[in-house]
């Protein structure tokens, strides 16, 4: 794997780490709805322990089929990412390196593109992660009253783990679900209640105090076998992968795969001084050829410009049909639709 | 309430996931002889006659969207699926790929076509795990029938459909910020000029296209484009899908022609409001401008009857709210959305949305000072063009139309505060500002 040699040179002099800094000057008011909690005191794993779980074929397939997809490996770092949550839950240190280093990216722009995004775990979470939507479809719904409640039941606050390591509460922005508003998402799973021992979310419902004890209750019956799910949904075969991705076997496409553009729209009028012609070009237009039609033959009128919007025959006449044929590079395409030429309005006189 | 032509939610409920179904529903029937004999432009030029507009909130009209891609830039043209939809109410993305994500697919190949594409992403936003699912075993499908990889169907087209997930970030919607999401960097929006249609994804020619846009095209190539059009309002044609939440009896997606007065969509669709009287709608998401009881009765939904109003279409998620809510309890609501989700690369908006949440709460909890609104509507005066996205007019927006069209629930909670009227104690240590 191609790395850029200085960059993980002199981030691996640099211990990074997810430390407090100094006390921010400007501290919001706790009143604020609180987020996910970035920088909580966590034991990383060290890099033997880390890499023993993600340096497996398994993984290793993964990562070769999503650095398949993209022109540059960086574009797979999000995926990649994922990956490592799958595996350990959460996105330590030294699995944000292991995938900067999968991906051909320096560590700190790893580091920045996983602190970025919210749904990257810094520290281990709950067996159920529990994300409550807060934005405004489900707060006119009551979401609110929702949250204290399960909040009140599990005896934490938003953002925390219960000390048994079953349930993390979080709120978040909206879930697209709002038609079901309230609602939540039970680890990957979006819920309103428990159907036949499933979480559910059948239209119409919506989450209540009791729909919650259930889930609740699910949970806990689920505890020694959380239901475990792919992280990337599944892996798609088939896929020849983006042409130019390292190593690809895909071919780019052909350029003429395509037939031709044939002139669009033509329009013929005429009047005393001629017939004029007006269409519609596409931007690889080459050459143009104007015909008319004598008897069953086609005579050549003339040849405008690609660049030209309008062409007059001064010997046509209403009643003559003509048709163009364009060319693009070598390829002639088929002749436009016949268009027979009409009286030309007179142009109404403007009032002096 | 009239039967209405299905376009996008034709399939729902009949079990289209699977291949075969959407088959016998007349699926991938638009991937015949008839699509491979049409060039390019001739594609082009039968969106643009259907008079399609972008479903995802801008309405840019996608005929014109796609004749802007430069052809024979020697470079590949990608086609980037939004499908990173967090906009506050809109919810109709989520239910199109759950129901029918072979249309998706069908669409995109007509969208390749027309563009020259070799390779498409579907950028789904994170928390959108089962779409992924779903997506991912009809992409498995479609490769194994066929109607992906090399050689389509025997033609010299090939064309792949990989699907992105993304990690949960709201701005990630804008089209330059997905297109950085995409390429593995944080997702800030870039500024523009260039634009995506000319250098986007890793420097080549983008379409970014919302799921509904796309999911609209199998049903235009199968009737004529005129058909299409002649659905909607003059100028723009066509079905769309409604996001109706809130308070009504039946929150759902349904889908209406454009022009559908907004009364019909809340009473005839939606069931009519519940829990009290009608107070205010929110025609296009979360960003938009809320209208009164009395604007909505004469509000129709489509583009240019909403921009009239001085609000938008958006990606028509109708937020319906009932007189037991207090605005300004909601513009909180959205405040510390905005706030929470503003990328922090512009600093009116980093700092703006900041401080109008804080102000929203210190209001909510009854510590308002007078004059809070004022300053808040100076604030949000001052968010128009001068960052890189519009992000922070989707908070400034709001707020000065909440606080001119409900003054007076800002004015109540205000008037909690005992000590209103004395001037604010300095409550950060930073020098300059003095909140």
């Amino acid at each position: 794997m191609n790395h850029k040699q200085g960059a993980i040179h002199f981030v691996a002099n640099n211990n990074l780490k997810f430390e407090d800094g100094p006390k921010p000057l400007f501290v919001r008011p706790s009143s604020a709805a609180p987020v996910q909690k970035k920088n909580e005191e966590q034991k990383q794993p060290s890099r033997e322990e880390v890499r023993a779980l993600l340096d497996v074929p398994e993984i290793k397939d993964r990562c070769a089929d999503l650095l398949s997809r993209y022109p540059e490996p960086q574009g797979a770092l999000l995926e990649v990412l994922w990956l490592v949550q799958g595996v350990l839950g959460w996105v330590p240190t030294e699995g944000i390196r292991w995938a900067a280093e999968v991906c051909s990216c320096a560590p700190a722009h790893a580091l920045g593109v996983a602190t970025f995004y919210t749904m990257y775990n810094h520290a281990p979470k709950g067996k159920f992660l529990l994300q409550f939507c807060r934005n405004i479809s489900c707060a006119i719904k009551g979401a609110q009253p929702l949250i204290k409640y399960i909040e009140n039941k599990l005896g934490i606050k938003s953002g925390e783990t219960t000390p048994d390591g079953l349930f993390t509460i979080l709120q978040v922005e909206c879930l697209g679900s709002c038609g079901n508003g309230p609602m939540m998402l039970v680890n990957d799973d979006f819920a309103t209640d428990v159907v036949d021992g499933q979480l559910k979310m059948k239209r119409g419902t919506t989450l209540t105090e009791e729909s919650i004890d259930r889930i609740v209750e699910w949970c806990k019956a689920h505890a020694n076998n959380v239901p475990k799910r792919d992280v990337l949904g599944g892996i798609v075969k088939g896929h020849m992968g983006h042409p130019n991705a390292p190593g690809a076997t895909a071919k780019p496409q052909v350029a003429d795969y395509a037939p031709p553009s044939p002139v669009l729209n033509v329009k013929a009028e005429a009047d005393e001084t001629g017939a004029s012609l007006t269409w519609k070009g596409a931007p690889e237009f080459t050459k143009l050829v104007v015909e008319k039609k004598n008897g069953s033959n086609w005579e050549v009128v003339g040849e405008p410009s690609v660049k030209d919007k309008c062409f007059v025959d001064a010997t046509g006449k209403v009643g003559d049909t003509y048709r163009m044929i364009a060319t693009s590079g070598e390829r002639v395409a088929k002749p436009s639709l016949e268009a027979v030429a009409t009286q030309k309005p007179v142009p109404e006189e403007k009032a002096v | 309430m009239a039967e209405c032509v299905k376009v996008c939610t034709e399939n729902f409920g009949k079990g289209a996931q699977d291949i075969e179904v959407y088959k016998k529903l007349g699926g991938y029937e638009n991937i015949s002889e008839r699509l491979f004999n049409m060039s390019q432009f001739e594609v082009i030029d039968y969106v643009q006659r259907s008079n399609l507009r972008g479903r995802g909130g801008a309405g840019f009209p996608t005929g014109m969207k796609w004749s802007f891609v430069p052809r024979n830039s020697g470079k590949p043209v990608y086609i980037v699926v939004n499908a990173d939809e967090g906009e506050g109410g809109t919810f109709k993305d989520h239910y199109l790929m759950m129901e029918d994500p072979h249309r998706l697919i069908e669409g995109l190949i007509i969208a390749g076509w027309a563009l020259g594409s070799r390779s498409a992403y579907i950028y789904v936003r994170g928390e959108f795990l089962p779409c992924i699912e779903t997506l991912n075993k009809a992409l498995n499908q479609a490769y194994a029938a066929g109607y992906l990889g090399e050689n389509i169907c025997g033609t010299k087209f090939s064309f792949d459909i990989f699907v992105h997930r993304g990690a949960g970030a709201y701005i990630c919607g804008e089209e330059t910020a997905l297109i950085n999401s995409l390429e593995g960097q944080k997702g800030q929006p870039r500024l523009k000029p260039p634009f995506p249609a000319v250098s986007g994804a890793w420097k080549s020619p983008t379409c970014v296209n919302n799921v509904e846009t796309i999911m609209a095209l199998p049903w235009i190539f199968k009737h004529e484009p005129e058909e299409y059009a002649k659905l909607g309002t003059p100028r723009a044609g066509g079905t769309k899908v409604f996001c109706i939440s809130g308070d009504v009896k039946n929150p759902g997606v349904y889908e209406a022609p454009l022009g559908t007065p907004m009364m019909t969509m809340i009473n005839d669709y939606a069931g009519g409001v519940v829990g009290g009287n009608l107070k205010a709608v929110l025609p296009g998401g979360s960003s938009c401008a809320p209208l009164t009881a009395e604007e909505c009765a004469v509000a129709t939904m489509d583009y240019e009857c909403l921009a009239s109003m001085k609000t938008m279409f958006g990606s028509g998620a109708m937020i319906v709210i009932n007189d037991t809510h207090n605005m300004a309890e909601l513009l909180n609501v959205l405040g510390n959305f905005y706030s929470h989700e503003s990328c922090g690369q512009c600093t009116p908006c980093r700092e703006g949305t900041g401080l109008i949440h804080r102000i929203l709460n210190q209001i909510v909890e009854g510590k308002g000072h007078d004059g809070d609104v004022e300053f808040m509507q100076s604030l949000s005066n001052g968010f128009g063009g001068v960052t890189i996205c519009p992000l922070s007019v989707s908070l400034g927006g709001p707020v000065s139309s909440y606080t001119t069209k409900f003054r007076s629930d800002f004015d109540e909670l205000i008037a909690k505060n005992p000590d209103r009227a004395k001037p604010r104690v300095q409550e950060t240590s930073r020098p300059g500002i003095f909140w």
